[in-house]
């Protein structure tokens, strides 16, 4: 028996998100990475099939599924569209937040909305001084009686310009020890004070917006504080940590497969020298290796995803699976147009966006060198 | 053995016989033939049909049953089914052929089910085997895999013809003989569902089955604007354009009608150019009887190119305005 | 306002999209079709989506009819997971092999056995065998009017519904009572998507399996040995031809072109 087993549930959801991404997805997808856009409709469209609260109880609106079926999406997605798939796995990082860490009234006022498809969530953390590094937080808020005055800057936000409710992170003073205390805030678009500044033209992960977040003396009130004051750094590094860098190594996952399947189709479809490509001793090599990374990675990234859906913490295993399958989906990429010769290097073959978007998947969530960071530190505690 | 008699079910709409009623005379023609010289017997429905019937018998039916009935001007399943049901047991035939149009292939399901009888759907060909069983070639899984069915025991054998298989019997001396049916059977039924009219579409366009030359066009055409190279190649050769499914889906073509296929229409042309098509097996079945394949595709890749007697890898947007432009010096 | 009871017949095949995978086997002379995933008829689905239309219009229920082997519960989930609120699956080891008539008996037993109801809807052809008798024929052995290659369904009255049939010249407008069965063709609608949460409610819905034992059937009517047609050989159509490549620039490309529509006799110029 495999240790990865899905259940026929999980089967139906795979077959039916392939439909779905086939029909709606596939024919727009080239269209997604060379115009950069965010296709609003098909958020929308994806709502209604339940994508965007997969793992939201239904009591929220949601679909009542878990964290496996969400990389499934994730992964399906991602297949044909990592930067679609990429929009749609940050939207679920501000469902996350406020579904871990929001008071009954938030989650009714907000998850219902954002799970049908009538918003659009983000989460919004990393700052000029960087991502990781939370106690490099510059942004402030300010308790002014029941409110909050906030100021700062957010960049490298992915949903920055499309989202209607995101979650932010502020630092709101100082722990016992002298460290900065950061509280998170649910903020809805429109805020006086908080407004989408410098959109980013990135080389991958095109038609998932990102760009910078303006706070400019934000008023909001005190309903908007999400969690405990002084307790975000928990919300950011539980919701990177265990919903974002799995997230990450499902889209992985989903362009190490496309990596396979079309460097197989090529392989077998392509005559050299009156002989199919898939002939040649070195291109069985590649496609031998781009199947290895593809089964590991995904064997990794299910395993991780298993330990959280079991409710255990699978901060590790997470690291670990998006450390390998970013590295790999790079590698795996650079090995298909290798395959595909100068059709590789040609954009109406898919093979270089997937070069792009795997490279771009690596510093989301933390890159690759943090993931030592993180793997080394729990191997060495 | 069997007695010397083919059956035909031909059928009409609006008072116009179907083509495949003729295509079905010329399939009865050929089984007669391998029976030792059966004779060729039709049946008709409908009202008014006298002219229809001496169209038949001088299209090689020997025998046309009429049955002539007010009642029977539109194609009402129950007094059609009721009447060839009867009319079957009466006769006893060994073999049955019907037209897989949308009406007889209803209507056939529906007697064979009175009957208690056997009925493959579709065949792409018909023989006898050595004990004389009919043997109904019918395309299975989009045409990929053919299946021979027999029906060894139960009689009639019925089978339902595509258009487009058989080839017509030209027009010869009217010597069939017409024999009208009684309908007085119909007084005892009172249709539950009744058809009340035909909506005739605008007169389709029948040249592409007809023609000596079909270019076809796939998803690879592109665009409209492209597909009207494929449209001016055809006229310069008088001939007709068809296409492949994702190609009416994009909407280029002129309907559906133009498909050609296993959910389309079957073409047996002298020539057939196919433009921007992959190969699908679903399009392949439907061009197979053609004297010569031409294909051109950018991709050398593409399965059709294996499927046809010359292939062209290149763009044809490259190739076509020059064919055009050369065959337009020419005449 | 009545509410319906909807009964809809469907019928796992491979998937239409891998057919050009099938082929014959070259030593047993039998059918190779390993690998290719079971998917509901897809003109099946057409049947589904036109009976849930009729519900969420007029109310009512959906339920799901087929003679398969046992492990197409798994495809009658599906058609759960699109909206239909129960299925029933008739199979049983006499029931192989049967032809559209058996397959018509078989499924007639089964809906006489689940009791009254409004319609019946059906695709109209199999994509596999890619027959169109079984409707119609399911309709004869239910003793009911019935119709096939339906592209609209409208009710008149409670009771009155008026089709619209596709033929090769158009179409014909047909009308009639409930209950009847119907065979949709594939322009009737779009079938929807499969949300997440029809995956889940799905579980919950009920499954019922009866064997022959539990049917009014007559055992010699059924399967192969009651199917009056008898499947013989095999063939795989002859397709490959030589595939000659005509080489060059454009130009010479051209006047190769030029001699072969000659040759063949259409262009005499």
């Amino acid at each position: 028996m495999s240790i990865i087993q899905f259940d026929k549930k999980q089967e139906m959801l795979r077959r039916t998100v392939r439909e779905f991404v086939e029909k709606e997805i596939v024919p727009i997808a080239t269209e997604i990475d060379e115009q950069d856009t965010f296709p609003e409709e098909l958020f929308q469209k994806m709502g209604q099939m339940g994508y965007n609260g997969i793992f939201v109880p239904r009591e929220y609106g949601g679909a009542g599924m878990g964290y496996t079926e969400r990389a499934i999406l994730l992964e399906e997605i991602s297949r044909h569209s990592a930067g679609l798939a990429m929009a749609v796995m940050t939207h679920h990082l501000g469902v996350a937040a406020i579904l871990d860490f929001g008071t009954e009234e938030q989650k009714k006022k907000y998850l219902p909305d954002l799970c049908a498809g009538k918003k659009i969530g983000g989460l919004a953390v990393t700052e000029p001084s960087g991502g990781s590094d939370l106690m490099g937080h510059q942004s402030t808020g300010e308790k002014i009686g029941e409110d909050w005055v906030l100021n700062g800057r957010k960049c490298f936000i992915t949903n920055s310009h499309v989202a209607d409710v995101s979650v932010v992170t502020v630092r709101t003073g100082e722990d016992a020890k002298g460290r900065p205390a950061l509280s998170g805030f649910i903020i809805e678009k429109g805020n006086e004070g908080f407004a989408p500044g410098h959109k980013e033209n990135k080389f991958g992960l095109r038609g998932s917006i990102m760009g910078d977040l303006n706070i400019n003396d934000c008023h909001v009130s005190g309903e908007a504080l999400l969690g405990q004051e002084g307790k975000a750094a928990k919300i950011a590094l539980s919701t990177i940590g265990g919903v974002g860098r799995p997230g990450m190594a499902a889209i992985s996952v989903g362009i190490l497969r496309a990596c396979l399947e079309e460097s197989v189709k090529f392989a077998k479809e392509r005559v050299i020298y009156g002989k199919p490509l898939a002939k040649v001793p070195a291109i069985q090599s590649i496609i031998a290796k781009n199947r290895i990374d593809y089964e590991a990675g995904m064997l990794l990234t299910y395993q991780a995803i298993g330990i959280k859906d079991t409710g255990e913490r699978s901060d590790t295993q997470s690291a670990i699976a998006k450390h390998y399958t970013t590295e790999a989906a790079v590698l795996a990429a650079k090995r298909t147009i290798d395959l595909m010769g100068g059709y590789g290097c040609v954009n109406e073959y898919p093979a270089g966006r997937y070069l792009r978007d795997a490279m771009t998947t690596i510093p989301s969530g933390g890159t690759t060198q943090i993931m030592e960071l993180v793997i080394a530190g729990a191997s060495l505690a | 053995m069997l007695p010397p008699e083919v059956f035909v079910v031909t059928e009409q709409v609006q008072g116009q016989l179907t083509p495949v009623s003729f295509e079905l005379l010329g399939a009865a023609k050929k089984l007669a033939e391998e029976m030792g010289g059966a004779s060729i017997s039709c049946v008709l429905l409908g009202a008014d049909i006298r002219d229809l019937g001496e169209d038949l018998a001088s299209h090689g039916a020997d025998k046309v049953y009429l049955a002539e009935d007010q009642r029977l001007a539109l194609y009402q399943n129950e007094y059609y089914a009721l009447f060839l049901t009867k009319f079957f047991k009466k006769q006893q035939p060994e073999v049955v052929l019907w037209g897989a149009t949308a009406i007889s292939g209803e209507l056939a399901a529906t007697v064979a089910a009175r009957l208690e009888t056997g009925l493959s759907a579709h065949c792409s060909d018909l023989h006898l085997n050595e004990e004389g069983l009919l043997v109904q070639v019918v395309p299975a899984f989009g045409g990929k895999v053919l299946g021979d069915i027999l029906c060894p025991s139960r009689r009639p054998q019925m089978a339902t013809v595509k258009t487009g298989i058989f080839s017509s019997l030209s027009k010869g001396e009217g010597a069939g003989e017409i024999i009208y049916e009684d309908t007085s059977i119909l007084d005892g039924c009172s249709p539950l569902l009744k058809t009340l009219k035909v909506t005739k579409e605008k007169d389709r366009d029948t040249s592409l089955k007809e023609a000596a030359v079909v270019v076809g066009g796939g998803w690879g055409v592109g665009s409209g604007e492209n597909w009207t190279l494929l449209e001016r190649l055809s006229s310069l050769l008088g001939g007709a354009v068809g296409c492949t499914r994702p190609a009416l889906d994009e909407g280029w073509t002129n309907g559906e009608h133009t498909m050609i296929g296993t959910s389309g229409i079957t073409i047996k042309p002298k020539v057939y150019i196919g433009i921007g098509i992959s190969g699908a097996i679903h399009h392949l079945v439907g061009i197979k009887d053609a004297e010569m394949i031409i294909s051109i595709n950018k991709d050398a890749k593409a399965p059709i190119l294996s499927f046809s007697d010359y292939g062209v890898v290149a763009d044809f947007k490259k190739v076509l305005p020059g064919l055009i432009e050369k065959i337009e010096e020419l005449s | 306002m009545k509410e319906r009871r909807i009964l809809v017949c469907i019928k796992p095949v491979p998937d239409p999209e891998h057919y050009d995978k099938i082929g014959i086997d070259p030593a047993s002379k039998t059918l190779v079709r390993s690998g290719i995933p079971a998917v509901i008829n897809p003109n099946d689905k057409n049947a589904i989506e036109a009976a849930l239309e009729i519900r969420e219009y007029w109310g009512g229920i959906v339920e799901l009819v087929s003679m398969a082997p046992p492990d197409a519960e798994e495809k009658l989930r599906e058609g759960l997971a699109m909206g239909a609120d129960k299925a029933y699956l008739l199979s049983d080891r006499s029931f192989a092999g049967s032809d559209t008539l058996a397959t018509a008996r078989v499924l007639a037993a089964g809906i006489a056995k689940i009791g009254s109801f409004d319609l019946v809807i059906t695709g109209s052809e199999s994509a596999d065998g890619g027959t169109t008798n079984v409707s119609p024929q399911l309709g004869e052995m239910l003793g009911l009017p019935h119709v096939c290659n339906v592209e609209s369904i409208t009710p008149q009255n409670e009771e009155q519904w008026q089709l619209n049939v596709k033929i090769e010249e158009g179409y014909l407008k047909v009308e009639g009572p409930t209950p009847m069965v119907v065979g949709v063709n594939d322009k009737i609608n779009t079938p929807r998507y499969t949300t997440v949460m029809g995956i889940m409610e799905a579980e919950d819905k009920e499954v019922v399996i009866w064997s022959a034992a539990d049917l009014e059937i007559d055992n010699d009517k059924v399967g192969l040995t009651g199917s009056p047609t008898q499947p013989g050989d095999l063939h795989e159509p002859k397709l490959q031809r030589a595939g000659k490549l005509l080489e060059g620039e454009p130009e010479v490309v051209v006047d190769k072109l030029i001699r072969l529509l000659r040759q063949a006799g259409v262009l005499n110029a």
